[in-house]
């Protein structure tokens, strides 16, 4: 019998990342193709016609150098335009406008949650191509997205697994929105990935064939996608038969890949320096002021808040950027935990999904909350229905106090009056044999005994310090 | 650089031309000849010399990221098109 040959997987991925600018990058026209009605965000430059003049949009420049700056990247201050030529319905121009030799953003790396590095090659600008829709016999094309300007990021071959694929498109995403640089709207395809995939025998030093599975757009098909290739590419190679490099189109629906066309001819762009768009020069207090604009990213984040709130909890709140700009805010780390606890526990909770788009609570309001809760004037029942009041409309701009005295949730900690309610709970005819089975040793019984007082006290008594009392009178 | 049949069969189909034979000998003789026309540069040495991007000696030609009425709009755009279904242009169909 012979050995099971372990295969290694080898992954490096290219994202197209659609910038949100107002317009597209060579032409003055509404950007913002969704929900728009086909071809209605078109100009003569996106149709190609002969004698228009791209131009270039500056602010795609500075996203540009944002994304690169949120990707550890070298920014590139001297980069260039050049045209690749390829024959295809969405592309009018029979060329796109890429950046080949000169990119604007140089090599960086992404850090994943778990601490591993992706290397980026490098990032380009350059422009999206239009939509096609097949239908029997015809395809239907939508020039909206023509023109879209992109950066299109290029890994180092640093992935191992389908889960790392995952996880890097995951945290590509998350980057790419904190820096503010896209809507991130999968499904709209404002993030596309590419994954090339080869296999080699762990004992081989050299790459196996690689197959590219093109135009994936969310995080769970490129997991998909890479599982199905590995074992699709493991099982050629045990038969002793070879990958074809190709490019392959994942379906969701199958679960499978497909090939779609391979290279018997290899492709010919034919690039050439694009005359139209004059080379960029920046200065580099553009660089400056695109870091100035960077907010704290998902890694200082995790840096700042592991330890503290569990990475668990902190990769839920990393969904939500606005969350952890507020446990930011606080710049108090034991009252994040606790804001951390609510945030998750109560307002990610699914019946109160709405909550998510109102103002969050002013960072006094929290802080109050907390310091409330600490000096047991607030429970930890209290502590929510006060930070749910936060998002009441008419409640929202009072302070937590007020909030917490209108609520009637204000724990009673003042031992005298406490005493008063114990002794009036103890003289009722209904706890007395409650208080005999205690004395007889049952422990247990205390429960009902608080749970009495709290009754009494129409639940602002502090039921630690009732407790207290309670055992005291009862020796 | 050599120019035959093959070389132009090559660019036809990059280009998507269906090309007739006599169009495409025809081809192989003129594109030869410019070729060796412009095959004269070679003589220059060209080492250390930075390709020309452009002439103008221009950089960063941008405009600010602001929406513009277009002088044409989609019916005189789509009129261009051969063939129009539910404002998008139709075209055989492609993979």
């Amino acid at each position: 019998m012979t050995e099971k040959v372990k295969y290694i997987p080898t992954i490096g991925i290219e994202c197209h990342v659609q910038l949100c600018t107002k317009t597209k990058l060579f032409s003055e026209v509404d950007n913002d193709a969704r929900q728009k009605s086909p071809n209605s965000c078109v100009s003569p430059v996106d149709y190609g016609l002969p004698g228009m003049l791209p131009r270039l949009n500056k602010m795609a420049v500075r996203y540009a150098v944002r994304a690169g700056l949120a990707l550890n990247s070298e920014i590139n201050l001297q980069s260039r335009f050049d045209r690749k030529h390829y024959f295809y319905p969405d592309l009018p121009k029979g060329y796109q406008i890429t950046q080949l030799f000169h990119p604007i953003i140089g090599a960086g790396y992404v850090e994943l949650p778990s601490g591993s590095k992706i290397r980026i090659e490098h990032a380009h600008l350059e422009e999206d191509a239009g939509k096609l829709s097949h239908e029997s016999g015809d395809s239907l094309v939508d020039l909206n997205r023509a023109g879209t300007p992109l950066v299109e990021i290029v890994s180092m071959p640093d992935i191992h697994s389908a889960v790392e694929a995952r996880e890097y498109t995951k945290e590509l995403w998350r980057v790419m929105t904190y820096a503010g640089v896209t809507f991130g709207d999968l499904y709209n395809g404002n993030m596309r990935f590419d994954v090339n995939i080869s296999i080699a025998p762990e004992s081989s030093d050299k790459l196996g064939t690689r197959a590219e599975v093109k135009n994936l757009n969310s995080f769970r098909s490129v997991e998909r996608a890479v599982e199905y290739e590995i074992k699709r590419q493991s099982k050629l190679l045990g038969k002793g038969e070879k990958v074809v490099q190709e490019t392959r189109g994942w379906s969701d629906a199958t679960g499978e890949t497909t090939s779609q066309r391979s290279k018997e001819e290899a492709q010919d762009y034919r690039y050439m320096p694009e005359p139209d768009i004059p080379p960029l020069n920046l200065r580099p207090e553009v660089v400056d002021e695109e870091r100035a604009n960077l907010p704290i990213m998902p890694a200082e984040y995790r840096a700042k808040f592991n330890d503290i709130l569990g990475s668990d909890t902190v990769e839920i709140l990393l969904d939500y950027r606005p969350l952890m700009e507020k446990l930011a805010e606080l710049d108090d780390n034991k009252a994040a935990k606790k804001i951390a606890n609510l945030f998750s526990s109560v307002l990610l909770a699914e019946e109160n999904a709405s909550l998510l788009n109102d103002e969050l609570p002013s960072k006094e309001q929290l802080l109050d909350l907390v310091a409330m809760n600490e000096k047991n004037e607030l429970s930890s029942t209290g502590m929510k229905e006060v930070f749910l009041k936060f998002f009441d409309p008419e409640m929202h701009y009072k302070d937590t106090l007020t909030i917490a005295k209108e609520l009637g949730v204000v724990q009673e900690n003042n031992l005298e009056e406490l005493e008063k309610i114990v002794d009036a709970v103890l003289a009722k005819p209904e706890t007395q044999q409650a208080q005999a089975d205690f004395k007889a040793g049952q422990e247990k019984v205390i429960g009902f005994l608080v749970g009495q007082v709290m009754k009494e006290s129409h639940g602002k008594a502090n039921p630690s310090a009732v407790q207290d009392i309670l055992r005291k009178k009862l020796q | 650089m050599e120019v035959n049949q093959d070389t132009i069969s090559h660019l036809a189909q990059l280009s998507n031309f269906a090309l007739t034979d006599d169009e495409s000998q025809r081809l192989v003789k003129d594109i030869k000849e410019i070729v060796n026309y412009i095959s004269q540069l070679d003589e220059l040495d060209t080492n250390g010399v930075e390709p020309t991007y452009q002439v103008f000696e221009m950089e960063n030609i941008w405009r600010e990221d602001e929406i513009l009425p277009q002088e044409a709009d989609r019916e005189a755009l789509l009129s261009l098109a051969k063939e129009v279904k539910d404002n998008q242009i139709k075209v055989p169909k492609v993979l």
